[in-house]
């Protein structure tokens, strides 16, 4: 009894709360809205295994909504397991987690709520630019930014001491000149490892400035031949040609394992959430990584890329939107944070990418480096301007069919693998609905 | 004039009564392969975009497989695989059952069981076995390259379709040569002793007696090989990001392709449209080696 009156007392603070909300306080914007008198349960599918974290502070809040999270699987199976719900009508969860990439597939039909009706916008300039920009689709919010993965160089010190390398490098330059002498070392050495890895060349472009998708409602403009596009692809055709680069290991493979454990694979050009993965793979190199900024292609300039990140969106059929909502703005924006990124989640808030306890975050694995200063910093350089074509998931697949020969055997240039790529991409496309060209 | 009804009544019901006893499986048989073959037909006449929605198409889905490169190279792949590895697996099969049967070994039992055994593996758990087993950076490949001097890769792009026939071979040869050794345990031991009484000689038994007897599970097993073979899909789809450079494509075999359609480029319809005429392909294989076969086994 004492239990449900202590509910009740706690609900009439939510109502107000709630109030003042719609009373134009910009404080709560989320909890306009928001019904308090019945009972709800929100379903969110997330991978991302810090969101349950935020859950327990924010039933309290709100005490008549449960907050039920699944993982309905990662990335594809999630989407297709989606498009299965939206299709059948039933089942559509409340919030569900996107990789940026694949945001546009479900905005641009349609298949999301545009979030300015709560007033997203309003806190657009909280986050990174380019994560804001990941999720903002024809100029409206489709989802909030979650979790981020600027790209960072992953360096084994040792190794690279070894070669006769003392700094990382801090230019492509300076990044080609370690890869000779890391190969110099013989054997299977190389400064990294690439096998039709999609995401390191993009990384390369992105930072360079290249913009080979152009996205405009539904229609969309593919061109490689962009200055920026066209001097990432020439610099990584020479690490190719020259063997400064393994082909034969690619990523998340036992032999890539291997190669990061015993130290011949020197380096990994990678988004931050490397971090959490590679001391385990590998642990006997515990002590000689460390995190420097993605090499520069010029010197003094402080440009960088995304590799990875995922965002947060309410999907259009959902059936309890201002709950969702202020579910979603809790665990990615409000209070719900914290407790997410003590579990280890790497959010693009500036206010946290700012906050001392983040910054001082050290690892023995990384030599108590304090690596959160350079990821950080990372976050901010990221340019903007970025755009996926809605269909990249299909297109990452395609990439690894049209670049296997190059990768295979040598056969071709990565410039003919793009070109390829292309009109792959465009027959696809245009066979899809859009207008690509 | 009252056993005439009765008859009659008989003669009614007796149909119904006989449906009843096939309801249980007619309503699963129904369920579980009508339906879903019939919707595939169904979907294949549709396209599903990604702008636009669902939409009636016709034969498109068929006519663009048709004109499929990538389609080819998948259903090329199998065919020339079946050509090679079901002989050598099947001859395999023969030579066991033959050799288990001849009574001259001992520890035939035991032995039966371990050539059985990895049909009882999952081809999840095999392959990712023969995966560690055969990359070149550990296990025995890389270990004997090593040692040799040598640099032999199982897994590249010219090499892997062995490879999988290697891992379908070990993983199917005792299944088959169960089949054949059932069907030589049914021929009776009198006709041995007869033959041997005529003076036949053990070569003459296996010719005259054994094989024949064989002829009949062999069609059998051809046509389950087959039908397995056409469908090749999960050693494939694991080595793929079990091992890099292996020149598995996402087009590889045909199930790979309509896999990969359906679930990373969401057209199902086309998806649908390959899977069907994988079917029909498969089938129209597998009746006329049952024909074929089994004219030889009523000719004999």
């Amino acid at each position: 009894m004492k239990k449900r009156i202590l509910a009740a007392a706690v609900a009439t603070v939510a109502t107000l709360v709630a109030l003042t909300g719609c009373t134009g306080s910009s404080d709560a914007p989320s909890s306009a809205g928001v019904p308090t008198d019945k009972p709800i349960t929100l379903k969110v599918w997330s991978w991302d295994g810090t969101v349950k974290e935020a859950v327990p502070g924010f039933e309290k809040l709100y005490p008549n909504i449960t907050v039920d999270v699944i993982n309905a699987g990662s990335s594809t199976d999630e989407y297709t397991a989606l498009d299965n719900a939206i299709q059948a009508g039933s089942g559509v969860p409340d919030i569900a987690m996107f990789e940026y990439f694949s945001l546009p597939l479900f905005a641009i039909p349609g298949k999301l709520t545009d979030l300015s009706q709560f007033g997203a916008e309003d806190i657009a300039s909280d986050y990174v630019d380019a994560a804001w920009g990941n999720v903002t689709i024809d100029g409206k919010p489709y989802a909030l930014p979650s979790d981020y993965g600027p790209a960072a160089l992953f360096y084994n010190q040792a190794v690279l001491a070894e070669a006769g390398v003392t700094a990382p490098p801090a230019t492509w330059d300076e990044f080609y000149e370690a890869a000779k002498k890391v190969r110099a070392l013989g054997g299977d050495h190389y400064i990294t490892n690439d096998s039709a890895d999609i995401f390191l060349l993009l990384s390369l472009i992105w930072e360079g400035g290249g913009r080979p998708f152009t996205v405009d409602g539904s229609n969309v403009t593919i061109d490689f031949t962009d200055a920026g596009t066209t001097r990432a692809v020439e610099y990584w055709q020479k690490m190719l040609d020259e063997d400064l680069v393994n082909t034969k290991v690619s990523g998340w493979s036992d032999d890539w394992n291997r190669g990061l454990n015993e130290g011949t694979i020197a380096t990994q050009i990678i988004g931050s959430w490397f971090t959490s993965t590679l001391p385990e793979r590998a642990p006997d190199a515990a002590g000689d990584f460390r995190i420097a900024p993605l090499p520069q292609w010029e010197a003094g300039e402080a440009s960088g890329s995304e590799n990875g990140g995922s965002a947060m969106a309410i999907p259009a059929d959902a059936k309890n939107k201002e709950a969702a909502y202020a579910f979603l703005e809790y665990f990615t924006h409000g209070d719900g944070l914290q407790p997410r990124i003590d579990a280890g989640a790497f959010v693009p808030k500036l206010s946290n990418l700012d906050d001392e306890e983040f910054l001082a975050t050290t690892n023995e694995f990384f030599g108590d480096q304090k690596y959160n200063e350079v990821l950080a910093e990372s976050s901010k350089n990221v340019a903007t301007g970025w755009q996926y074509p809605p269909f990249f998931g299909w297109a990452r697949t395609s990439y690894e069919d049209v670049s296997a020969p190059l990768y295979n055997s040598g056969k071709g240039t990565l410039a003919d693998v793009l070109e390829t790529w292309k009109q792959r991409s465009i027959e696809y496309g245009n066979e899809q609905g859009f207008t690509v060209e | 004039m009252s056993s005439t009804t009765t008859n009659a009544l008989r003669v009614r019901t007796r149909p119904k009564v006989g449906l009843l006893f096939i309801a249980p499986f007619a309503v699963l048989f129904l369920f579980v392969l009508i339906i879903p073959i019939g919707y595939s037909a169904y979907i294949s006449l549709f396209q599903n975009k990604l702008i636009g929605g669902n939409a009636f198409v016709g034969l498109d889905n068929y006519i663009k497989l048709f004109n499929d490169p990538q389609f080819y190279d998948g259903a090329i792949r199998v065919v020339v695989f079946t050509a090679i590895q079901v002989p050598i697996m099947l001859l395999s099969a023969i030579a066991l059952a033959l050799a288990i049967d001849s009574l001259r070994l001992h520890g035939t039992k035991f032995f039966r069981v371990i050539v059985f055994l990895p049909y009882a593996i999952p081809a999840i758990v095999s392959t990712l076995m023969w995966g560690f087993m055969l990359g070149i950076r550990y296990g025995l490949i890389g270990s004997l390259n090593e040692a040799a001097g040598t640099s032999f890769d199982p897994f590249a792009p010219e090499t892997t379709m062995i490879s999988i026939g290697v891992m379908v071979t070990w993983g199917f040869t005792g299944y088959n040569m169960l089949i054949f050794y059932a069907a030589l345990r049914a021929v009776p031991r009198e006709l041995y002793e007869a033959a041997a009484i005529d003076g036949a000689n053990e070569f003459h038994i296996v010719r005259y007696i054994k094989l024949p007897a064989l002829r009949g599970s062999l069609v059998v097993t051809v046509i389950f090989s087959i039908i397995g073979t056409f469908q090749l899909f999960n050693e494939p789809n694991i080595l793929a990001t079990l091992v890099s450079n292996s020149g598995i494509t996402s087009y590889y075999t045909p199930n790979l392709y309509a896999y990969n359609l359906a679930f990373t480029g969401s057209q199902q319809g086309y998806a649908a449209a390959l899977a069907i005429v994988m079917a029909l392909f498969t089938i129209a294989i597998a009746y006329v080696v049952q024909i074929k076969g089994m004219k030889n086994v009523l000719n004999k």
